[in-house]
């Protein structure tokens, strides 16, 4: 699998990305600024500290996966789109290349992507409010399960999806309520009861508390269920994703 | 590698309640010419697109160079350039990385790549616009850097779908002349189209596909001679049906011979010979040649371009 025509792939996805540096990576960088200033700084000195960590740094683990994710997804979803619209699909699709190496390599493409996302919002972190992490191997890994699900469900959206709208509606009615009501910006131990029990069947959140575990090595519930979740999406939508374009699933007569 | 750059048997494919193509059976020489000719939705573009893999098959089997597209599709597919009727490209790179990446994604070093891509470039008169976007190019251009792209990995057999669709006549000449080149040169061509002249003056076997099945094949002089209509017609004066005694099939309306005949220009020579020997005067000789397009309407009751 690892030969000269997967490898191209993977190089035409990250140089497609990085050729719109300031469509793809950019953005990011100063939703994430805007989001440390604006909440951290001004509202993050009345809130005070959860879990003894300063609010500034309590927030940033959540805005690193928030950008990992919408990076990762975003990546594959959209860049299989314009294959398919401008119909060079066709030209992967007649060369030797098998489902499963278009799929993984169109994964790795939203991975990359995601990871550097998430490696800017922390560095920008560090540069502005001097967070400094725990567990470094731990945050990587964490950044590599999360961007590789979601860039896996940005493949399937992308076979999938049969306009722009299908890869905007995840990205604005379940990505963005999930990451905020998974905790981005507070703990869940600060909700009523109700509310409590009802972000535990949040994915995100689960996500969310194993980086903050690996950031800055508070938690809410157990870390490694962070990884286990992780690893179940990845599993789940990498087979989907790679049994659409084996098959041919809407990509073939 | 096997004698049959192509070997399709019972191939069909079914879209919903449409049977596009319904157990076609194709043998294709390695080393020839060959052209696919059809009507509009005759199942042309199916039976190619199966070979390349972007089409599934419903059933039956094909093989490029004894390499079965569906169980060894690697080896089959490498073996294969495709130009596709619908202009592609991937416009997020210049044209020279374009073809590098397409040449990467069988195997070659993108070094290679891009020493690939100036070299067809060249060839195909596009090398000053190797650093534009194939956006820029002009409509003629786009179908060169088409044909260019399907070349990258120097494939031995070449597959083209209605290359010539829409494009002007000095580019249709200069396709011609490259693809006439290409296949000296040894490639296997398979082209389909429905314009008459482009098989004709470039394929030495022609097949013609109809509701998804070959209903007749051969070279394109053979078919003509086969099923075509060819004839003669001798304008005279001073007839006598007498001067004729043997069976020649002829007919006499409104003072002129009408002659079918499978080659006009040799049985001409025997009818102004007999003509002369009685002393029958010419006013006019019309040779009426019979093309693929009569052997196709003669098959199917239907014209090329319905």
């Amino acid at each position: 699998m690892i030969n000269r025509p997967f490898m191209t792939l993977i190089q035409r996805e990250v140089w497609r990305f990085l050729g719109l540096y300031r469509q793809t990576l950019i953005p990011s960088v100063i939703s994430s600024g805007l989001y440390i200033i604006v909440f951290g700084e001004s509202l993050g000195s009345r809130i005070g500290s959860i879990k003894g960590i300063e609010y500034i740094h309590y927030i940033i683990p959540g805005l690193v996966l928030m950008n990992a994710i919408n990076n990762a997804y975003q990546n594959s979803s959209s860049s299989i789109m314009q294959a398919k619209f401008l119909k060079f699909i066709d030209d992967l699709l007649i060369t030797p290349l098998n489902g499963l190496e278009l799929s993984i390599g169109y994964m790795i493409g939203g991975i990359i992507r995601g990871v550097m996302s998430g490696i800017l919002v922390i560095s920008l972190a560090w540069l502005l409010a001097d967070v400094m992490i725990v567990n470094i191997p731990l945050t990587i890994l964490n950044l590599i399960l999360i961007s590789w699900a979601f860039s896996a469900l940005g493949v399937i959206i992308g076979i999938y999806g049969q306009t722009w709208d299908h890869i905007a509606v995840f990205t604005n009615f379940i990505f963005m309520p999930l990451t905020f009501l998974g905790g981005v910006f507070y703990s869940i131990d600060m909700l009523p009861e109700f509310w409590r029990n009802i972000s535990l069947i949040n994915p995100l959140y689960w996500m969310i508390n194993g980086m903050r575990y690996s950031m800055l090595g508070v938690h809410d519930s157990p870390p490694f269920l962070s990884i286990i979740i992780s690893g179940i999406f990845v599993i789940a939508f990498s087979s989907i994703a790679t049994l659409m374009f084996a098959k041919g699933y809407k990509i073939k007569e | 590698m096997s004698d049959l750059a192509v070997l399709i048997k019972g191939l069909s494919k079914n879209y919903d309640s449409t049977q596009a193509l319904n157990g076609l059976d194709l043998e294709i020489p390695a080393g020839s010419f060959f052209g696919l000719l059809g009507p509009n939705g005759a199942g042309k573009t199916t039976t190619i697109n199966i070979l390349t893999g972007l089409v599934n098959k419903s059933g039956g089997f094909a093989e490029i160079f004894g390499h079965d597209t569906v169980t060894d599709y690697r080896n089959a597919r490498k073996l294969i350039g495709l130009a596709p009727q619908e202009l592609s490209f991937d416009f997020f790179f210049n044209i020279r990385d374009m073809l590098a990446l397409q040449g990467g994604y069988y195997g070659m070093s993108f070094k290679a790549g891009r020493e690939r891509a100036d070299e067809l470039l060249h060839q195909f008169g596009l090398l000053e616009k190797a650093e534009n976007n194939a956006r820029q190019l002009s409509g003629g251009m786009k179908r060169r850097l088409q044909i260019a792209k399907s070349l990258m990995h120097d494939p031995p057999i070449i597959i083209l779908d209605e290359p010539t669709a829409g494009v002007d006549i000095e580019l249709r000449h200069m396709l011609w002349k490259f693809l006439k080149d290409q296949n000296k040169n040894g490639k296997t061509i398979l082209l389909t189209t429905h314009y008459i002249e482009e098989a004709e003056n470039l394929c030495d076997t022609v097949a013609i596909i109809d509701h998804g099945k070959i209903i007749e094949q051969g070279s394109p002089n053979t078919l003509i001679k086969k099923s075509g209509s060819s004839k003669l017609e001798i304008k005279v004066k001073n007839w006598k049906d007498s001067i004729i005694n043997d069976k020649r099939a002829f007919s006499f309306i409104n003072d002129t011979l009408h002659i079918p005949a499978e080659e006009p220009e040799k049985e001409m020579i025997w009818w102004i010979e007999k003509l002369k020997e009685n002393n029958i005067s010419i006013e006019d000789i019309h040779i009426s040649k019979s093309s693929l397009e009569d052997v196709f309407l003669k098959l199917t009751g239907r014209s090329l371009n319905d």
